[in-house]
């Protein structure tokens, strides 16, 4: 039997001297199952990311990428991970697709050159986030949802099973954060791989309307909602008003999305 | 023609001093897109100051001695290699350990190297029937004492240093663009930042013999400064640092013999001139709108 994709049992972790950012969480993401973690800020999505990555360790429980241990699934390159904000240097001299090899290169013998397969990965990789006509365009002549559709094909270059976002569409415009979202869309359609999106902006689970090509809804098989413990854990059609309240309690500024508020508070001046 | 012919010419007595400085310029050439690009200026500062402690250390052992024949150069050499190296890899673990900035811990560092420098050479100067070791040739540079053993070092440690970049290119280049993505696919970025830094001591050894330890970071960073603004692309980054590398060595070496004063200073004033001819230009290109290359 193949063990699941991502299993977290009874998971708890905090930082020495807070209070638990994590507390018993349980969940398992099938393979080519697509996953939203949506939460508060400060609910404890990015600290369950990084116990899925590898980066952090639980303090009690366990945590298993593809039935080992998340920092080997990681080393082998079987985690494509977006992070929320990149710690590349836009100023660098590269191309996209320079950018975009690094993800394929990993774990190459220094005498190597970069091997056919591993081209067309990176070629399919330019293609899939609709960058082939960009290819090499220097990222720092990139716009910010360009250069994070960049960094999505590297992580996708990597050749993962496992794509792992952290509030991808955070910082873009919202011509940005659609283009990325159609992105993401026919990465689902492909069915291939197996997701895990986290975002506080529960629009960001949207699948982008227009066009009449993808019908609107959600973009997701199942959505947990987490404040240090996972208070829903579903289908997306079974989210219900309550349960976002719930979750967000008072937060309900980043569920209905921080322009809608600034222009509410705007027409009400 | 003449001048050429002086410094490159079979048989010139400059040609191991213009040997030796197209070897610097081609090592520091390949480096400097890395070091401005990694912000690595002040470092490369810091150890070759750190070079001048070495030097003090090797005095006093009197391994500069003259007539102390090839050995004892060598083992010069290897005092003032073994100090950078030191201070290089030193720099990053005392800023971890005791928790101050890399910055300060650079400062700290250079200072502590150039003081202990100095008073060690005055401790040689001061021994009855030591020669006197040259301070100003250590910190300006002292082309005349480059001979056919430092050339032939700075050819080699180019060579290996040309094997060791083009081996680690893919990790090189994944870690200085982006540290932590890099680490997290299983790039081993301490040892490849380590594998710089050591690149980084051993170029400034060879390059401290031409341009001394005070206008050695000039040829570190201005070749590479330089070819960022003429280019976004890597390859072309590379071949201009190169490039101008060795046109500001070539220049300043010209300039130094029609002028006859040393050829450090010379060298670094025509790298600071590229430079600003490469700034000019690069903003004249720009003008009247769109974004102007910055590195």
């Amino acid at each position: 039997m193949t063990p699941p994709a991502i299993r977290l049992r009874d998971v708890t972790f905090g930082w020495p001297g807070q209070p638990l950012a994590v507390e018993n969480v349980s969940l398992e993401v099938q393979r080519g199952e697509r996953l939203a973690i949506i939460g508060p800020n400060g609910g404890g999505k990015s600290t369950l990311l990084r116990l899925v990555l590898g980066e952090l360790r639980p303090l009690q429980g366990s945590v298993e990428v593809l039935g080992m241990p998340p920092s080997r699934a990681r080393r082998e390159g079987r985690i494509g991970y977006l992070p929320q904000r990149s710690a590349a240097d836009r100023g660098f001299p590269l191309s996209v697709r320079q950018v975009v090899a690094m993800g394929a290169s990993t774990g190459l013998r220094p005498w190597a050159r970069m091997p056919e397969d591993r081209k067309r990965r990176v070629d399919r990789a330019l293609d899939q986030v609709s960058m082939a006509e960009l290819a090499d365009r220097p990222v720092g002549a990139l716009s910010g949802g360009q250069f994070q559709r960049t960094l999505l094909a590297r992580a996708l270059a990597v050749d993962p099973d496992i794509l792992v976002l952290d509030e991808p569409t955070s910082g873009l415009d919202a011509a940005a954060q659609e283009q990325l979202a159609r992105v993401l869309a026919s990465l689902q359609a492909e069915g291939e791989l197996t997701m895990v999106v986290v975002s506080h902006d529960i629009r960001a689970l949207a699948a982008p309307r227009g066009e009449g090509e993808a019908p609107a809804g959600s973009f997701c098989d199942r959505v947990a909602c987490l404040r240090r413990t996972l208070h829903f854990h579903a289908s997306p059609e079974g989210i219900t008003p309550q349960v976002l309240a719930h979750v967000f309690e008072h937060d309900l500024n980043s569920v209905f999305g921080q322009v809608e508020v600034e222009a509410r508070s705007r027409a009400g001046d | 023609m003449e001048t050429l012919d002086f410094l490159f010419g079979p048989g010139a007595t400059m040609r191991p001093a213009a040997m030796a400085a197209l070897a610097v310029a081609l090592l520091c050439g390949l480096l400097s897109p890395l070091v401005v690009l990694r912000r690595l200026a002040f470092v490369g500062q810091g150890v070759s100051h750190a070079a001048f402690g070495g030097v003090g250390v090797a005095a006093v052992l009197g391994l500069f001695a003259a007539g102390g024949g090839t050995a004892s150069l060598l083992g010069a050499w290897g005092v003032v290699a073994l100090f950078c190296i030191a201070a290089a890899l030193g720099m990053g673990a005392l800023s971890r350990r005791t928790g101050v900035s890399e910055d300060t811990a650079i400062g700290v560092l250079l200072v502590a190297s150039m003081a202990l420098g100095f008073l060690l050479l005055q401790l040689q100067r001061g021994r009855a029937g030591s020669q006197a070791v040259s301070v100003e040739g250590f910190l300006f540079g002292q082309v005349a004492t480059i001979g056919t053993l430092e050339a032939t070092m700075a050819w080699t440690v180019l060579a290996v240093s040309l094997v060791t970049l083009w081996a680690a290119r893919r990790p090189l280049l994944f870690w200085a663009f982006d540290e932590p993505m890099a680490e997290s696919v299983g790039v081993r970025v301490g040892g490849i930042q380590a594998l710089l830094m050591v690149l980084l001591a051993v170029a400034v050894v060879v390059t401290m013999q031409l341009a001394g330890v005070i206008l050695a970071t000039a040829m570190l960073v201005l070749p590479g400064a330089t070819a960022l603004q003429l280019t976004r692309r890597w390859g072309t980054t590379v071949i201009l640092s190169v490039g101008v590398g060795l046109l500001g060595v070539t220049l300043g070496l010209v300039a130094s013999f029609e002028t006859d004063w040393q050829p450090g200073p010379n060298i670094a004033l025509a790298y600071v001139a590229l430079f600003a001819v490469a700034r000019g230009w690069n903003r004249l290109r720009h003008r009247g709108g769109g974004p102007t290359l910055s590195s």
